[in-house]
């Protein structure tokens, strides 16, 4: 009586190995052809192994809670010769055995382990799927609709080593264009270019508390006030005039250095952020800068920047404290190393050594990040601290 | 009525002997015995004259085809085997392939080589030459696939000025039959697509075009569509078919019973990816010959020359990648 094999069938697109969870025949008993035979879990779904057709269990090979590949053999069906006819099927010449397919075999009889690839059968892990390599024709058909290699992110790909197929992608789009689609505004479109262009490099973050106190105090009294990320803005200038090193720019083996302390700062826009610039933040004094500032403030939420207004800025102050938030870790514009955040101000205790107590002290979160191509955390921290020493003398600023 | 490869061939050179009196063959037994294959049986004795036979000499035979040629004739060289054309090369790329160049006096002189390898015929008597001869500026070099293509691109190849390199395959003598001889035919430079697909492309002249409609037909059950390419003539190459096929599949098998160092599939190869790197959603592949003499055992020989079994392995590996 002719044996059928029992096989791990493809279970899906980009499932490569599934393991078996339940067993819900034995040996001997008798079954249908599509009975539900083994439980088996993917990473995706818990599925049946079905019968290929009618015949009688002779073994099961397959081990609870191992892993198989997709086309292993987990076992034998009897059949007559009528019903493997009826099934389709051909007579079978064993080629793999349970033993050599399975994943990660601990050897019970044995006690010696053995080496396994981790993969037999299909070339694909199945978590290893991703864009990770674009064809020459794949990066054609992205440059036509204007694609970037981010926009592939969310395409599980079915191609050998998880690649995204140019099928893939149609499939892809052909979804995509089944969903609600409005244009992106020219604004998002251009955020979303120079944070993936950004994104290339190595970005790390440092933090630190600053306490505002000092600020808070000289705020009171001056004329015109401040908002913290002036004083922020113009900390930084004096710390990067004192040492510009940290602002350059990594450019194949070269440090390009800057010319000019000027310094951008963020401002929310609708649906963007734009980055107007304070020039020579080094060369005037915070009461100079606030008339600028606030004229580029008001300015850049009407849009109307002058283009001299904007670019050639050596880093970025933003203050997204303003949105409440008390940490963030910013992505420097492309063209720069540096970006420096101040969190939203907030009433902390603060052990007092002199009154040997917990004080309130109104403090908020630096943060800088930075290309760690250009400057290394001690650096970073150095540059961190030297503005918080500043922003803790604002009468000097 | 059906006719064959070689009897569209011999039709082909009776049709050209009756039509144009310039046409003569010159070939060894070519004559009363009606040449090796039997390709001009009867032709003498139809033509009387005008199918003669030469010493054994290929070098004498393109030499004397050259100077008739010169004189105004239209001569058709029938060698033996392709593998012997090499003791005639001299005469075919230096004195033919350059003669307009050189003189401006055309040499409308038509070379046919039983070429390719058919079971037991071993290293002498089954060598693919084209992509030899399509190398030297100045021939033409035709593959014909079809029994339509034998007889229509015979016709072609005396009636033009340039010297052609007449590549009849000889697996496909007997086996290749039509109803008919053809009314009408595809220009001389123009690729025919054998089988629409969009899955994959491959490429293939004379006999290997068989071979990869075989892989296609393999293929289908599994879920691919596959084109099929006939080059149908390798120099000229039509670049542009080859490239509006890629360009709906994105993928590029070339399939050629020549040896695999350079080529016609290299050469195809290179072209596609050079114009039409943007076309390519894999590596481009091509399966030849191995690169070794053609060895005389039938089992030996299989293994040598694509197959249908494996060009619908090469193709399942690009397909999959």
């Amino acid at each position: 009586m002719p044996s059928i094999p029992i096989i791990m069938p493809q279970l899906g697109e980009s499932i490569a190995e599934a393991s078996i969870i339940n067993f819900l025949v034995k040996p001997g008993d008798i079954v249908e052809a599509g009975q539900d035979l083994i439980e088996v879990e993917t990473n995706k779904a818990n599925m049946n192994v079905t019968s290929p057709c009618r015949g009688r269990v002779a073994k099961i090979t397959a081990q609870l809670n191992e892993s198989y590949t997709v086309g292993a053999v987990l076992g034998q069906i009897e059949a007559t010769q009528e019903e493997v006819v009826l099934a389709g099927l051909d007579i079978p010449t064993p080629t793999k055995s349970c033993d050599t397919d399975h994943i990660h075999a601990p050897d019970v009889n044995g006690g010696k382990s053995r080496v396994q690839p981790t993969i037999r059968g299909l070339p694909v892990p199945a978590n290893a799927a991703g864009a990770s390599y674009l064809s020459p024709r794949l990066k054609a058909r992205m440059n036509e609709l204007g694609l970037h290699a981010a926009d592939l992110a969310g395409v599980a790909g079915s191609g050998a080593a998880g690649r995204v197929t140019v099928e893939d992608f149609e499939r892809f789009i052909a979804h995509l264009e089944k969903q609600k689609i409005t244009p992106a505004s020219s604004m998002r479109v251009a955020v979303a270019d120079a944070m993936r262009r950004s994104w290339t490099r190595p970005i790390a973050h440092v933090g630190l508390p600053v306490c505002l106190e000092p600020l808070f105090a000289y705020r009171k009294a001056a004329r015109p006030k401040p908002g913290p990320a002036l004083f922020t803005l113009r900390a930084l200038a004096v710390a990067l005039a004192e040492n510009s090193a940290p602002a350059g720019r990594l450019v194949g083996n070269k440090i390009v250095h800057p010319s000019a302390i000027d310094i951008a700062f963020a401002v929310e826009a609708e649906d963007g952020v734009l980055v107007p610039v304070i020039r020579h933040a080094d060369k005037r004094s915070l009461k100079e800068l606030v008339g600028p500032y606030d004229e580029l403030v008001e300015l850049a939420r009407q849009r109307k920047l002058p283009p001299d207004a904007t670019g050639g800025s050596i880093a970025t102050v933003t203050n997204f404290g303003t949105f409440g938030l008390v940490w963030a870790t910013p992505i420097p514009l492309p063209e720069q190393s540096l970006v420096l955040g101040i969190g939203a101000a907030r009433r902390t205790p603060s052990w007092d050594a002199g009154k040997g107590q917990f004080v309130p002290v109104m403090e908020a979160n630096l943060t800088l990040s930075f290309d760690h191509r250009v400057i290394d955390g001690g650096a970073a921290g150095r540059l961190l601290q030297r503005v918080a020493a500043l922003m803790s003398k604002p009468e000097l600023l | 009525m059906s006719i064959t490869y070689l009897e569209a061939i011999r039709e082909a050179q009776a049709h050209a002997l009756r039509d144009d009196p310039r046409v003569f063959i010159y070939g060894q037994d070519v004559g009363a015995f009606g040449g090796a294959f039997k390709a001009t049986k009867n032709l003498a004795k139809e033509f009387p004259g005008r199918v003669i036979d030469s010493p054994i000499s290929e070098d004498a035979m393109v030499g004397l085809a050259v100077g008739a040629a010169i004189e105004g004739m239209r001569p058709i060289i029938e060698m033996q085997f392709a593998d012997f054309s090499t003791v005639g090369f001299n005469q075919i790329v230096n004195q033919a392939a350059t003669l307009f160049w050189r003189t401006q006096v055309p040499c409308p002189i038509t070379v046919r080589l039983p070429f390719g390898g058919t079971s037991g015929s071993g290293p002498f008597h089954s060598q693919s030459l084209e992509a030899i001869y399509a190398h030297y500026p100045g021939l033409v070099v035709m593959t014909p696939a079809t029994v339509d293509d034998a007889y229509s691109m015979l016709l072609e190849a005396v009636a033009i000025d340039d010297p052609v390199i007449f590549c009849e395959h000889k697996f496909l003598y007997y086996h290749l039959k039509a109803e008919k001889l053809p009314s009408e035919a595809l220009p001389v430079g123009k690729a025919r697509i054998a089988r629409e697909g969009r899955d994959l492309t491959i490429v293939a002249y004379s006999a290997m075009v068989h071979e990869a409609l075989e892989a296609a037909t393999e293929l289908a059950p599994e879920g691919w569509e596959v084109e099929v390419v006939d080059l149908r003539s390798v120099k000229p190459l039509d670049t542009d078919t080859v490239m509006a096929s890629v360009a709906r599949t994105g993928r590029l098998l070339c399939v050629g019973e020549a040896w695999p160092w350079g080529g016609v599939t290299a050469e195809v190869i290179a072209r596609v990816t050079s114009e039409g790197f943007g076309l390519l959603d894999v590596p481009p592949q091509r399966l030849n010959a191995k690169d070794t003499p053609v060895p005389y055992h039938p089992n030996l020989w299989t293994a040598h020359r694509p197959t249908a079994r494996a060009v619908a392995a090469a193709a399942r590996k690009l397909l999959r990648l």
